[in-house]
């Protein structure tokens, strides 16, 4: 019997999710940290989406969100002018560090000693967390708002995107390596390091370049404006989603189009694999996150498929049938299972 | 042409959400492990961390108790008594994952029979049933 994509949805903001990070993979597992214009940044396990917390303080839309690598801090971007760094594990804040307009994106290095911030003001900034009060070091050279700033090849390097431009800086000498030009608005960026890949949205295009050079390696078109794209820690596939509410599933090596899903009830703003690429999750203008799994039909997180066989007189009677409903379009069975058994 | 028939992936539960009151984060700040640390050199004296284990086994085994009784509910008629000395009967269906709620059929109460219901936990104060 074929099996059909079950998202999981989770709900809690009240407002638009545009960003959204996976940590690595820690002993605790690993964590997906959700920015929203409520102002509101919330800290989820990564493989069932279950709330953890939610980081308290900003005064505006956060814009951008991170977790550093052990999940043991998360750095946040918001339109009150202010980057902030958290403890992860309690959620206090330990950081504000100002800006002088609406902060776009957080990033930290690999040994999260340093922060990478860039916003509105055009500049790129970089703070020793280990020095809060030092004055980071600055990088100017976009004329237009930063969206996104990564780190890359080891932290020796700054990729930058603006409006129409994705510029490549050296650390350690804070110049400019190289830039690429596009004469559409650069809608996300994405850096796997593994490869050293970088994927960028634009347009209906999705454009996968070398994170080292910024020569072009391959993109696909998608049927609308796509807003986000991710590629899988294998390389095998990538997700995109966009203003058609719908998320996409290619191939990476033949482009094609392998599965499409509707679901959210706005454009989608981000989509990023998890970091052992079992799931992926979506954020979007409806104020929902949602978890894909990449292979439908697998056990994994809360996806769970019951063989006939395991369906025995353990599964507690009755079962809940929720009827057609206008959100999933689909009829969806619920099973109340107490697993304790010996 | 017809679309193959397809079934939807069964999931355990839907993923939880804010509790609405707190901002959340364990409270001593603590996470829990995936697997069970292998036991470190304890710095506190041997007797107190044994009555610590001791105290938590008996936990777990009355929790264990606890579920084996719900198990035990299923399909039987229950006899909940509720609060203002309100007496309700209905055949136990299940409880959901926190147990808040209890999912009950053929509701007998004073003012008619309810076919399906969901009765709060915290509605309830104390319930029978014979196995």
């Amino acid at each position: 019997m074929a099996m059909r994509q079950t998202p999981l949805t989770c709900s809690g903001h009240t407002r638009p999710v545009v960003d959204l990070a996976f940590s690595g993979i820690t002993p605790y597992g690993y964590f997906l940290i959700s920015a929203c214009k409520d102002g509101k940044p919330m800290l989820r396990q990564g493989d069932t989406g279950d709330w953890i917390g939610t980081f308290l303080g900003h005064k505006g839309a956060v814009w951008g969100a991170t977790l550093n690598k052990d999940a043991t801090k998360a750095a946040t971007a918001a339109a009150d002018f202010t980057a902030k760094v958290w403890d992860a594990v309690s959620g206090d804040e330990l950081m504000t560090l100002a800006h002088k307009h609406i902060v776009k994106t957080v990033d930290f290095t690999q040994d999260s000693n340093y922060l990478l911030t860039g916003g509105q003001d055009k500049l790129l900034r970089i703070y020793d967390l280990n020095k809060p009060e030092a004055e980071p070091k600055e990088i100017s050279g976009h004329t237009s708002g930063i969206k996104k700033a990564l780190w890359c090849s080891e932290d020796k390097q700054i990729l930058s995107a603006d409006d129409k431009t994705v510029r490549l800086w050296d650390h350690a000498t804070m110049t400019e390596v190289k830039s690429l030009n596009f004469n559409m608005s650069v809608s996300s960026m994405e850096y796997i390091p593994e490869g050293e890949i970088l994927v960028i949205t634009y347009g209906r295009s999705i454009a996968f370049h070398s994170a080292v050079s910024l020569d072009p390696i391959k993109s696909f078109e998608a049927p609308a404006t796509i807003n986000s794209a991710s590629l899988h820690p294998e390389k095998e596939f990538l997700v995109a989603g966009g203003e058609d509410f719908k998320l996409y599933k290619y191939d990476y090596n033949s482009g094609e189009e392998l599965e499409s899903y509707k679901g959210h009830f706005g454009p989608i703003h981000c989509v990023r694999f998890s970091p052992d690429g079992e799931l992926y999750a979506s954020g979007s203008e409806d104020g929902t996150l949602r978890l894909w799994q990449t292979v439908v039909g697998k056990t994994y997180g809360l996806w769970k498929c019951v063989l006939p066989e395991e369906d025995s007189g353990e599964l507690a009677k009755p079962k809940i049938g929720f009827p057609e409903t206008t959100e999933e379009n689909c009829f969806r069975e619920f099973r109340l299972h107490l697993s304790f058994s010996s | 042409m017809q679309t193959p028939v397809t079934i939807p992936v069964p999931v355990l539960r839907l993923p939880r959400g804010p509790d609405g009151f707190s901002r959340g984060f364990a409270p001593d700040g603590r996470r829990a492990p995936l697997r069970p640390e292998v036991p470190e050199i304890q710095k506190c004296p041997i007797a107190q961390e044994s009555l610590e284990f001791q105290e938590q086994r008996a936990r777990a085994a009355l929790r264990e108790r606890y579920l084996r009784s719900l198990l035990a509910m299923v399909g039987h008629q229950v006899s909940f008594t509720l609060h203002e000395g309100v007496r309700v009967a209905a055949h136990f269906g299940a409880t959901d994952l926190d147990v808040a709620n209890f999912y009950v059929s053929q509701l007998q109460t004073p003012i008619g029979v309810q076919a399906e219901a969901l009765l709060r936990c915290s509605d309830i104060i104390s319930y029978t049933f014979k196995p």
